[in-house]
């Protein structure tokens, strides 16, 4: 009954803001204040490529990729390339995932996470922006700011890290055409993993 | 295997409960390489495979199932699994030539937790498989396979993972009878596909579908469930609404997409159970329809709930003036005028009874929703399908006629619940008269009353509990005045010899109930359960007269009351012996034409002997099924020329599921119906066109 009661509150309150970032359109404002302080905003990374990354440390679908190194290769491949990478932990205070400022700072560390900046995003304001529904969930934004990848960043749906090694990995392949100045092969792919905790 | 338990964020939260099931699970994990089990007990699910037949033969093809439980609060995925998730995933390891389908999944559930949409299965459900067996096949032929699936609560998410090895021999290739209900109820549960067309239409962000349905007013609750990712947005409200042959469906569309067709499957709810579609559309006009009067809309389980709870009120006022509470009312409330009590007395004696009537309800509506969520289809007065209960109501109605007329009067000790407490002042006996008055008054209930009561049994059970304890309210309220408030008190007529009179004018409005009752009976049970009744209903009345006798001359009273009670609980004994009658559902459309019930044997039977037999299968949600029911199939002609020429009519009704009517289907390589199969007497069986035409029919019947 109580879980009913939220259940309904949940849908009243999240209904009106699910709004999506929709591939081929103009990406949802962004401007936010990461884990160092630092001011982030996509109208201020005009002209760069951005990967915008949706995390929870404690999902297994996210561990998949960190406890084997290789979201931290993808994060410093893509910056090689000049490409700006967000990490968005959208996990609401008390939910599975969510962290501290600092317990993020430290688990970037621990972790050897090469992304640019971790942005808190507890009020799940910028997760309903973009439509974020599971961890991991991608979207790669291109210097004009157009939406050009949404969805689950391979086409292997499991959380066994044996399976990597088989996958496309559509994130990548998304940054390779950017940079042959081609048209995004895969623009979007079905989201897999655990629900975003908002 | 425990190293991804060991990353499973269900260990930061480790509990005494779950060490205990780390402890299962490592054990699991150490005795899994040294015993291959067809089941495992994983942290939060338990998971087996089961096959239907015990010893498959060579060449045979046959039906496995992956039993999967999750913990209570715990779910796991459908194949399509909505905005988060995965489906289930099997990697087979078995001997070269076994080859196993994809599965077969249940009806999901939808599950929402912070507006993402998860399509789930909450409680034991049975993936479906078949196994083809190579035609050399022999000796052992295990079974093994590597499961991995995700099982998630509301607040994390656990892959979880088990190989099951089920050691099958070769052998006769008959059924496991120990498996057979488990094999029925999967497939059962199984959606059933819709053959006929739907449609959709795109406008802006919105999204409408339009599903060719029959019986949509019965409806109670609906909602789609896409495949795809780029049709209609998994987590937005569904809006139902009906057209004279459709179910409309509108949504929101997802943004930026264009669909050139609309996968997925309905699942519908009604008081008598869900029924899941597989539902495909294709771009086309989709008219708007009307309201669904009683639906509430998907995804909103609370939605329905006020407007419920007042109509149960107001129904439960209502039923104070029905003939089978009234009498008991106006006695019990004069009683209390008359006695002159205190006023705490009088309140206690308003709370007492309308403690009593709530409590009667809300326990007869805890039984039938516990029944709905059994998958029974009970619905409110659900006790009055059953011809058992008809007949002690009527035996209860008659007995309290009689004691109105003055026959006898109640006096036994105060052991016996119902009337004799019911008699009594005081708070015990108001309690039971409303026990008693809310138990009687149920076949007063009416139809005006199903539509709320019917929302009562989809919402969720505590509001559904609300709705049913709504109703004992309404239904006390008038008693709960007098006890409260003075003046009504004074307003009732000053108690006299006329009391005595108005008690034997009451009788007639009771025995006009049993007499009721005795109807209903007949029309259940047919005129032997009638007889029967009314043979018990003249010794409950022969042993009340003894009794009054008895008390007249103020002799012995207990052999008479005896007499009187035993008959009355011996009576819906005899009659559950009673051979049932026949009942036709969906079948008794058809005018004119007697038909059997479809069943493989009699079907064989019939065409062995030569016998033409025109078989059909329906169901009340099938649209063109009833058109043709009500069209070609009932056409006084074609009776006629079926009759001339010896044809044996069988109808398969599929409202309901059926195994031995799914089993059918696909040994005639067909998912869905309608299906008209005409089996010549020289063993020729032609399949007719999904729209009879009169002629056609008749041109059958003559062509022999």
């Amino acid at each position: 009954m109580m879980k009913s009661l939220f259940t309904a509150a949940a849908i009243m309150l999240a209904a009106p803001a699910m709004a999506t970032a929709v591939v081929g359109q103009p990406a949802p404002a962004l401007t936010a204040t990461d884990t160092q302080g630092r001011t982030q905003s996509l109208a201020g990374l005009k002209g760069k490529t951005v990967v915008i990354e949706w995390t929870n440390p404690e999902c297994p679908f996210v561990q998949k990729f960190y406890s084997g190194g290789d979201m931290q290769k993808l994060q410093a491949e893509a910056r090689k390339q000049g490409v700006v990478w967000l990490t968005v932990n959208s996990g609401a205070p008390g939910k599975q995932g969510a962290v501290s400022a600092a317990e993020a700072n430290a688990k970037i560390k621990a972790q050897g996470s090469n992304a640019s900046a971790y942005i808190l995003d507890s009020s799940g304001e910028i997760g309903r922006a973009f439509g974020a529904r599971t961890t991991p969930h991608m979207f790669v934004i291109d210097r004009k700011g157009t939406v050009v990848f949404a969805g689950g960043i391979d086409d292997q749906p499991t959380a066994d890290p044996a399976d990597i090694g088989k996958a496309r990995n559509h994130v990548t392949a998304a940054l390779a055409d950017l940079a042959a100045g081609k048209p995004v092969e895969v623009a979007s792919s079905r989201p897999y993993g655990c629900s975003v905790k908002y | 295997m425990p190293s991804r338990f060991a990353q499973s964020p269900a260990f930061a939260y480790c509990t005494a409960d779950m060490l205990k099931n780390l402890i299962l699970a490592l054990f699991a994990f150490i005795a899994a390489p040294l015993l291959a089990a067809s089941s495992a007990q994983l942290p939060n699910t338990r998971v087996e495979l089961v096959s239907e037949v015990a010893r498959p033969a060579p060449g045979q093809r046959f039906t496995i199932g992956i039993v999967m439980t999750p913990k209570p609060e715990w779910h796991t995925y459908w194949k399509y699994p909505g905005d988060s998730g995965i489906e289930t995933r099997a990697t087979w390891s078995n001997q070269p030539g076994v080859t196993v389908s994809p599965f077969r999944y249940p009806v999901p559930e939808t599950y929402i937790v912070s507006g993402i949409m998860n399509h789930v299965y909450g409680a034991e459900n049975v993936l479906l498989a078949e196994v083809d067996v190579p035609q050399g096949a022999s000796g052992a032929l295990p079974l093994s396979v590597k499961l991995d699936w995700l099982v998630c609560n509301a607040e994390i998410c656990v892959p979880e993972t088990a190989t099951l090895t089920l050691p099958l021999t070769t052998g006769d290739g008959s059924a496991d009878p120990s498996q057979k209900q488990r094999f029925a109820d999967a497939r059962a549960a199984l959606p059933r596909p819709l053959s006929e067309p739907a449609s959709f239409a795109r406008e802006g962000n919105r999204i409408r579908l339009s599903i060719p349905l029959a019986g949509t007013d019965s409806i109670t609750a609906a909602h789609y469930f896409a495949t795809a990712d780029d049709t209609l947005v998994f987590s937005a409200p569904q809006s139902l609404s009906r057209t004279e042959t459709a179910l409309i469906i509108e949504t929101d569309a997802v943004p930026g997409s264009s669909p050139q067709q609309v996968a997925g499957l309905l699942r519908i709810e009604r008081a008598d159970g869900v029924l899941g579609l597989e539902v495909g559309a294709m771009p086309g006009a989709v008219s708007p329809g009307e309201p669904l009067a009683k639906a509430a809309p998907a995804g909103e389980p609370l939605a329905g709930f006020l407007p419920a709870l007042g109509l149960a009120l107001l129904g439960g006022l209502v039923l104070n003036l029905m003939p089978c509470v009234f009498p008991i009312l106006s006695l019990k409330a004069l009683s209390l005028a008359k006695s002159g009590h205190s006023e705490a007395a009088a309140r206690s004696e308003g709370l007492a009874y309308t403690a009593g009537v709530i409590l009667v309800c809300t326990a007869l509506g805890a039984v039938a929703i516990a029944l709905a969520r059994a998958g029974e289809g009970a619905g409110w007065a659900f006790q009055l399908q059953d011809p058992r209960v008809i007949l002690l109501l009527m035996l209860l109605t008659l007995a309290i006629g009689l004691n109105f007329a003055g026959l006898f009067e109640m006096q036994i000790g105060g052991a016996s619940a119902g009337q004799s407490l019911a008699a009594k002042p005081g708070a015990k006996g108001a309690f039971w008269t409303g026990a008693l008055a809310a138990f009687v008054a149920t076949p007063c209930t009416g139809p005006f009353m199903a539509g709320a009561l019917g929302a009562a049994l989809v919402l969720p059970p505590a509001a559904g509990l609300a709705v049913f304890a709504g109703l004992g309210l309404g239904l006390a309220l008038p008693f709960l005045a007098i006890g409260f408030i003075p003046a009504l008190r004074r307003r009732l007529p000053k108690p006299g010899q006329w009391m005595v009179t108005f008690r034997r004018v009451l009788a007639i409005p009771m025995l006009l109930t049993a007499l009721a009752l005795a109807w209903v009976l007949g029309r259940q049970a047919g005129a032997e359960g009638l007889t029967l009744g009314l043979l018990f209903a003249l010794i409950v009345g022969l042993g009340l007269w003894w009794l009054g006798l008895r008390q007249h001359s103020r002799g012995g009273t207990l052999v008479p009351a005896m007499v009187a009670l035993v008959a009355a609980l011996v009576a819906p004994a005899a009659l559950a012996r009673l051979p049932q009658p026949v009942t036709g559902g969906a079948t008794a459309t058809t005018s004119g034409l007697a038909h059997v019930a479809f069943s493989q044997e009699v079907l064989s039977g019939m065409t062995a002997a030569k016998k033409p037999v025109f078989l059909y299968f329906t169901a009340d949600w099938c649209l063109t099924c009833k058109v043709n029911e009500k069209g070609a199939l009932s056409s006084s002609e074609v009776a006629e020329a079926f009759e001339r020429a010896g044809i044996q009519l069988m109808v398969g009704d599929w409202t309901k599921p059926d195994p031995a009517i799914a089993k059918f289907l696909e040994s005639r390589g067909r998912a869905g119906i309608p299906l008209y199969l005409f089996y010549h007497p020289d063993g020729k069986v032609e399949e007719l066109p999904q729209i009879l035409t009169t002629d056609q029919l008749v041109g059958l019947a003559s062509s022999r």
